[in-house]
């Protein structure tokens, strides 16, 4: 699902890249810019937070005109009283007049590195509003967004990943295989498809898929070998006929008290042994039964 | 200038990256040994060194760096290292309150909520006149930062902190091509639980540098030969030719701070401990 988002082509969308310290989702961010230049797209980049020379290195460079990269990084806060592009001028009529530079584009592609930065200095629901014109405005095809999740609440991340129509959080990946992306994907009909892959990126900016995880965290069991019948194969018999079975199952187990073992013992049959018992001279021979007062 | 950390981290008096951020952070421990290892390294590399130091005075890094084979007064006077004295410029405004005296540097003083443009103006103005500047060649400009979690304490927020160092960074990394090294504290965590202010500015810092060196002390507690523990993470810089799926490399090393420097060594490897 990941190359699929990433190649999106459907108009009013906004792709989310989360990421967090532990992987950077730059790369991945670069890797749809470059997707769209080979779309025939022109990109339009809002730079706070790196530089041209580092945000264009790696990408395709026959497509460097269709790419236009707005310096907001140099003075995002006017501090120096000449800035090219400031965070306060994060709004609808300025991104437009930025945009009036390539009037004759059909699909302009806006990428904003990174939206973490507009939130430090902006509201968050006021960014929640300007990022919706811009989705349903037509003045740009789609949005693309890098968000750091932990430079920020987790209610305003949430804000955020609520208005994109797809959202694809990044990690490092286990054992060295490369990076883990949640991708969540909802569609103009309000499906809501969610995968997890383990891709990479290459030299070149392309994606590479390496695995596919459906179920995360869970590694099916392997239940190829079928269970060996230990009673097969012996130079003796460990098994059971059924009349052998069946008259193993009738036998009593040796301390249990039926009826019929009380019985016996009360009432001993003819034949079995009698006790004679000659009282010596010392002996106090009582005659009553001690076991008289029993009720049995 | 540990000649061992150098080893770790690849580079050499002869060859070092430049445009660098290096974030050194702690917790529980103290890194500022990082920090004169980095001073007396650019220093003998032969960079212009502007130091900000907010929280100890100049001779404090003179007496330390005599141990490290470098005379800090020695390169004052020559003009390779600017000295940007915190603690003196905020005593003019703390004990006599007066706005005309001091330069802007430390105007956050005096209105906290204002942020750090003043001195980030003043290290502009210190940084460009190093590259600027007539009479010897030095090599590109360096500005180290001791250290900037102490800005949190004297009332700045965290965003204003992450401005001034993105700011450092455009004019120092970008602009002229020099390196910057910058040590940032954390709370550590049996203390007030709610103020995640320092973890914030970590988080933020860990975003915009290349290189980030975590040092904390052993989690078994103290231990008489083994000072601590250092986490070298190397953030992804995406460099042509540099084809690596796994752009974030992690390292962990254990250290001991002697008199005249400090030994690294892998995990478990110390000597007395083996």
């Amino acid at each position: 699902m990941l190359l699929e988002v990433l190649q999106g082509t459907e108009a009013g969308g906004f792709i989310l890249i989360q990421d967090s310290v532990n992987y950077c989702g730059r790369h991945l961010l670069k890797s749809c810019i470059n997707t769209a230049l080979k779309r025939e797209e022109v990109v339009h980049v809002l730079g706070f937070e790196v530089s041209q020379e580092e945000l264009n290195d790696g990408l395709d460079r026959t497509s460097a005109q269709r790419l236009h990269f707005h310096n907001a990084y140099s003075d995002p806060l006017g501090w120096t009283g000449n800035s090219p592009f400031t965070v306060h001028q994060f709004t609808l009529e300025d991104i437009g007049t930025l945009l009036k530079q390539t009037p004759q584009a059909k699909a302009v592609t806006l990428v904003i590195d990174s939206l973490s930065w507009i939130l430090r200095h902006h509201d968050p629901a006021a960014i929640c509003q300007k990022l919706q014109a811009l989705k349903k405005g037509g003045v740009v095809r789609a949005v693309i967004g890098l968000l750091h999740s932990d430079l920020h609440q987790r209610g305003t991340v949430g804000s955020i990943c609520h208005l994109a129509t797809s959202v694809i959080t990044v990690a490092p990946g286990t054992r060295g295989l490369g990076a883990v992306a949640k991708i969540t994907r909802r569609t103009k009909s309000g499906k809501l498809m969610q995968d997890e892959e383990i891709f990479s990126i290459n030299e070149d900016l392309t994606v590479t898929i390496q695995s596919k995880r459906s179920h995360p965290g869970s590694t099916p069991m392997n239940t190829d070998e079928s269970e060996v019948d230990p009673t097969a194969n012996l130079t003796f018999n460990l098994r059971l006929s059924d009349t052998q079975r069946e008259a193993k199952e009738k036998l009593p187990l040796p301390f249990v008290f039926s009826k019929e073992k009380k019985s016996a013992l009360l009432h001993p049959g003819t034949g079995s042994g009698r006790i004679l018992y000659e009282p010596d001279a010392n002996d106090d021979y009582d005659q009553e039964d001690p076991d008289d007062d029993l009720d049995v | 200038m540990f000649a061992e950390l150098n080893s770790i981290l690849n580079t050499s008096p002869d060859n070092f990256k430049a445009g660098e951020f290096i974030l050194v952070s702690d917790k529980q421990t103290d890194a500022s040994f990082l920090i004169h290892h980095f001073l007396s390294f650019y220093l003998r590399v032969g960079c212009k060194v502007c130091l900000l130091g907010l929280v100890q005075s100049f001779s404090h890094y003179s007496a330390i760096s005599q141990r490290l084979g470098v005379s800090l007064a020695q390169a004052r006077e020559k003009g390779q290292l600017v000295f940007i004295e915190g603690l003196k410029e905020s005593l003019g405004v703390l004990l006599q309150g007066e706005s005309s005296k001091g330069t802007r540097a430390v105007d956050f003083l005096r209105d906290p909520s204002s942020g750090l443009q003043g001195l980030y103006d003043f290290v502009r103005d210190n940084v460009r006149l190093a590259v600027g500047g007539s009479g010897e060649e030095w090599g590109p400009p360096v500005l180290l930062v001791d250290d900037l979690s102490v800005v949190l304490s004297l009332g700045v927020s965290v965003g204003a902190a992450l401005d001034f160092s993105h700011y450092c960074r455009a004019t120092v990394c970008s602009e002229l091509q020099g390196s910057m090294v910058m040590l940032v504290r954390c709370e550590a965590e049996e203390e007030e639980s709610d103020d995640e202010r320092s973890e914030w500015l970590l988080r933020g810092l860990i975003h915009q540098c290349s290189l980030t060196l975590q040092v904390q002390g052993l989690p078994t507690g103290y231990c008489r030969d083994i000072h601590g523990q250092v986490r070298w993470i190397t953030l992804s810089v995406w460099k042509r030719g540099q084809c690596d799926r796994w752009p974030t490399q992690k390292k962990l090393f254990q250290y001991k701070v002697h008199d005249k420097g400090a030994s690294f060594f892998a995990r478990g490897t110390f000597s007395a401990v083996l």
